[in-house]
């Protein structure tokens, strides 16, 4: 004879149906679209429990305005606060981009899958960011940092359409010469100041050498852009499974039940946003 | 499991006193279609001749009284640069009588994504606690291929089953609360006698089924023929209205909204359920929209029934109950598409 | 006045009413226990309905009614220039509406049957859009106050307001109403953009499509499912040409 389950965790229901009231400590303008939030949790207890690993996410929420899926763009180890990137795209992320430092919001979270870091201790690897998807890949960058002496070469391959989309660029320096990364951008269409290599994000490859046998790629951007760097990447031999992608898809609740981010036969807030490109070969639609 | 027999006098009495003391759901009729057939719903009882014992099928599932079409997660105080959060997941008892075995089967499926998942849904448990089911065996109708998904009995997932064994019911008790209500109303031990009529019965139900749908290699079919052309052929003409997955037992795709009232003071975060058919299903902010095309996201609707809950759950999603064909005014059902996949991976298409 | 630290601004609206029954502005007065919060996020400057005052240094027009005459078309343009947000509010303004019934005949005809020969300043029945742009369009004859009120939120956040995309059949499943076609009634509800709450079919009238097209509405399998249904070539044009809310979309000999 079979019943509905009691919840013997609370804490877990607590967690996934009330977001943590979360305070605005920051917000750093990026770019015209994107702003920077640094968002504190306000109870110090809910702060001391709310661990997360490179490539999950949070859903971020304005209350009576809405909630959106954001990818966490701070270190997993920074205790402080939450680094939220957030681009300027609807209703949501609208009125978020009107918040002063001070403003409560909610977040429900870490959910989601996360990149692999502890399977690729001891390998070199290739970090690719398209666009916006330079924010989700900052969390893995902290996190290599942090462990620097346990991973080989990093490198990250970084393109935008034009100059003023580049994110983060304060941060280039420091992540070259402290964090000891090779770090190499392309731009699609320069302005005058532009001094950087021209082109699409592919032709970076030219530049870099990858060693396929001990080598894993974290690939971030639009969905276009993961065929031809992930094709790219199988030819020189990469095997799929250590090639990581982060999905973007509409997501109302984050918790495997609204089916708004349904791929093929999965869903991209519960078995992602984080996959190996094998299983993405595998989804329909997923690409 | 126990069985008893009531007697029908006897069940009347007992549906009485369970009105009484709980609000009452059950079939009853409102409407007739065009041939002058009775159109039945699962709406609130008052007394027991409201209740529509020997109704066929109801036009929309009992889904609702689970996951309602519309539902508070959560209300907020909000202040000037503050806010707090109120979430109640509270409900009133509640009976719901009449349930065919598709439409438990359906419950058991949705228990598997709501309660038995990584991130239960509380809202949905509350209301499954405090839900009393009578289920209530029928003789099938031209339609109905639930034999077909396997979903034709219930073993589980009600208090109460009735079998219709001529003046009285034959009755699986599946819970304690049922056995101590049925036994303030004269249940009786089940006799030989009431047995060999309870075998016909179900033998005779077994033997009623019309309609079939082949199912055997529908998740990899789902697959091989995805580019097929069959699902232009009905995606054309769907009217993407959502009606299939509101009248569904099992479909359970929802959308969030948050709004305040007038002087921004309180504010509500809403679940409505939605459906995969309906245009912006997919959209995201910026304009995206992954599924533009009506026969795509009808597509995903049977993917996400025949393959992508087999995959996580070992079996479809869809019990068979054919709501979803009837409501369907552009006359799509699963048994027409399932059956042109088939024929299109035979070339006889 | 604030929301979540963000000050928000009082927008001064006007209303205005051209050739139409007024019945949208009515529908705004009408429930009047929100009428104190609802004139609080607002400041009305011009509403003939519920105040003498008259000034013309509004930022959102709410305009009700068809265009008819030479003088309307001045006015409306007049407040377009004046107006930051057009709002075309009831399907008169959106659509055309009911008045645009009498297109069917010669205007000539149309005047001599109801004015009996009187001289009368009309014209063609127009859409709003049809004379100037129009930022927002908020559908339903009347339109609901419900959604309105949901409108003004909207406009005072400086949020742009989503409409349901998806038609009627939605919100009438969710009141698990008879579906009206099935009882032989006919009915534009697959068709017609949802936010009415299926009012028309769950009080078992077919939907006459006021509030608009549905996004992608698949009119081709609807007019195809009606025929089948046996409705003639007559009856369903008189409901789909009703609130003119299809012109453009079917075909002329439909």
């Amino acid at each position: 004879m079979e019943r509905p389950p009691d919840f013997n965790n609370k804490s877990l229901l607590m967690q996934t149906e009330k977001g943590f009231k979360s305070e605005v400590i920051n917000i750093v303008k990026l770019t015209a679209q994107e702003k920077l939030f640094q968002i504190r949790i306000l109870g110090s207890c809910e702060r001391e429990k709310f661990t997360f690993l490179p490539g999950q996410f949070v859903m971020l929420e304005l209350p009576g305005c809405g909630e959106v899926p954001i990818s966490i763009s701070s270190s997993p180890s920074n205790r402080e606060f939450i680094g939220l990137c957030v681009r300027k795209a609807g209703k949501v992320t609208g009125m978020l981009h009107r918040l002063e430092p001070g403003a409560m919001v909610g977040i429900r979270g870490p959910l989601g899958t996360h990149f692999p870091m502890q399977k690729m201790v001891g390998r070199n690897i290739l970090l690719i960011a398209g666009g916006l998807g330079i924010a989700p890949l900052r969390s893995p960058i902290y996190w290599v940092n942090e462990h620097r002496s346990e991973y080989k070469d990093i490198t990250i391959l970084y393109g935008v359409k034009e100059p003023g989309q580049i994110l983060f660029d304060y941060q280039f320096e420091e992540w070259r010469k402290i964090y000891d990364l090779n770090l190499l951008t392309i731009v699609q269409n320069p302005d005058e100041n532009w001094k950087g290599k021209v082109g699409l994000i592919t032709e970076l490859f030219e530049d870099i050498s990858i060693d396929p046998e001990d080598t894993f790629a974290i690939v971030c951007g639009p969905p276009v852009m993961f065929k031809f760097i992930c094709a790219h990447l199988a030819d020189i031999g990469i095997p799929r499974q250590r090639m990581f992608v982060s999905l973007e898809r509409r997501m109302h609740c984050g918790m495997g039940k609204c089916c708004r981010c349904n791929v093929g036969s999965t869903f991209t807030c519960l078995d992602g946003p984080v996959f190996d490109y094998w299983t993405v070969m595998n989804l329909k639609e997923a690409i | 499991m126990l069985f008893k027999t009531i007697t029908k006098e006897n069940f009347k009495k007992m549906v009485e006193g369970l009105l009484e003391e709980n609000e009452v759901i059950g079939p009853r009729s409102r409407d007739q279609d065009l041939e002058g057939n009775k159109i039945y719903r699962f709406l609130k009882v008052n007394s027991f001749e409201e209740l529509e014992m020997d109704y066929t099928r109801s036009y929309s599932s009992p889904k609702n009284y689970f996951l309602p079409f519309k539902e508070d997660f959560a209300t907020y105080r909000l202040e000037d640069n503050n806010w707090e959060q109120e979430i109640r997941y509270t409900v009133h008892p509640r009976v719901i009588i009449g349930m065919r075995a598709c439409d438990i089967n359906a419950l058991l499926k949705l228990d598997q994504v709501m309660l038995k998942s990584v991130y239960p849904n509380p809202y949905y448990f509350a209301r499954r606690q405090n839900t009393l089911i009578i289920g209530l065996d029928h003789e099938p109708l031209e339609d109905c291929f639930c034999r077909s998904m396997n979903t034709d009995t219930a073993f589980h997932g009600f208090d109460l089953f009735l079998t219709d064994i001529g003046d009285k019911y034959f009755v699986a008790i599946n819970s304690d609360t049922a056995y101590i209500i049925i036994n303030q109303f004269d249940a009786r031990e089940v006799t030989e006698e009431d047995q060999e009529r309870f075998k016909t019965v179900k033998e005779q139900i077994k033997s009623k089924f019309k309609t079939q749908v082949d199912i055997t290699i529908l998740p990899e079919l789902m697959d091989l023929e995805f580019e097929s052309e069959v699902w232009k052929k009905w995606g054309d003409k769907c009217l993407s209205c959502g009606s299939c997955a509101m009248v569904c037992p099992t479909c359970y795709c929802y959308g969030i909204e948050e709004d305040t009232n007038l002087t921004f003071t309180k504010a509500t975060k809403r679940r409505f359920l939605y459906s995969c058919n309906l245009l912006d299903f997919a959209a995201v902010a910026g304009g995206h929209n992954f599924r533009p095309e009506a026969h795509i996201r009808l597509k995903y609707r049977y993917y996400h029934q025949f393959r992508g809950f087999v995959e996580a759950f070992n079996q479809s999603l869809c019990v068979g109950c054919n709501r979803c064909g009837k409501a369907c005014l552009a006359g799509i059902s699963p048994k027409a598409v399932i059956d042109d996949l088939i024929k299109t991976e035979k070339n006889e298409y | 006045m604030k929301y979540s630290g963000i000050t928000l601004k009082k927008p001064k609206v006007g209303f205005f009413d051209f050739t139409g029954c007024e019945g949208c502005q009515l529908q705004i007065t009408n429930k009047e226990e929100n009428l104190k919060a609802l004139f609080g996020l607002v400041e009305v400057v011009n509403f003939r309905e519920i105040s003498s005052e008259r000034r013309d240094d509004y930022e959102i027009a709410f305009i009700d009614g068809c265009i008819t005459t030479d003088s309307e078309v001045a006015r409306l343009k007049k407040i377009r220039e004046q107006a930051g947000i057009l709002v075309a509010m009831g399907a008169c303004a959106c659509l055309g509406g009911v008045n645009n019934l009498r297109s069917r005949f010669p205007l000539p005809d149309v005047v001599k049957e109801v004015y009996d020969g009187h001289h009368v300043d009309t014209g063609p029945v127009r859409k709003v859009a049809e004379i100037v742009p129009v930022d927002i369009e908020l559908p339903g004859c009347p339109i609901s106050k419900h959604e309105f009120e949901w409108l003004v939120r909207h406009l005072v956040l400086g949020i742009e307001p989503q409409f349901p995309k998806y038609p009627v059949c939605v919100e009438c499943k969710q009141r698990l109403n008879s579906c009206v076609l099935d009882m032989g009634m006919m009915c534009l509800g697959p068709v017609t953009r949802a936010g009415c709450n299926a009012v028309c079919p769950r009080n078992r009238l077919g939907c006459w499509g006021c509030r608009g097209p549905s996004e992608e509405a698949n009119f081709e399998s609807l007019m195809e499912i009606l025929r089948e249904k046996g409705f003639t070539e007559e009856h369903i044009a008189e409901r789909v040409k009703f609130f003119n809310a299809f012109s453009g979309i079917l075909n002329s000999d439909c």
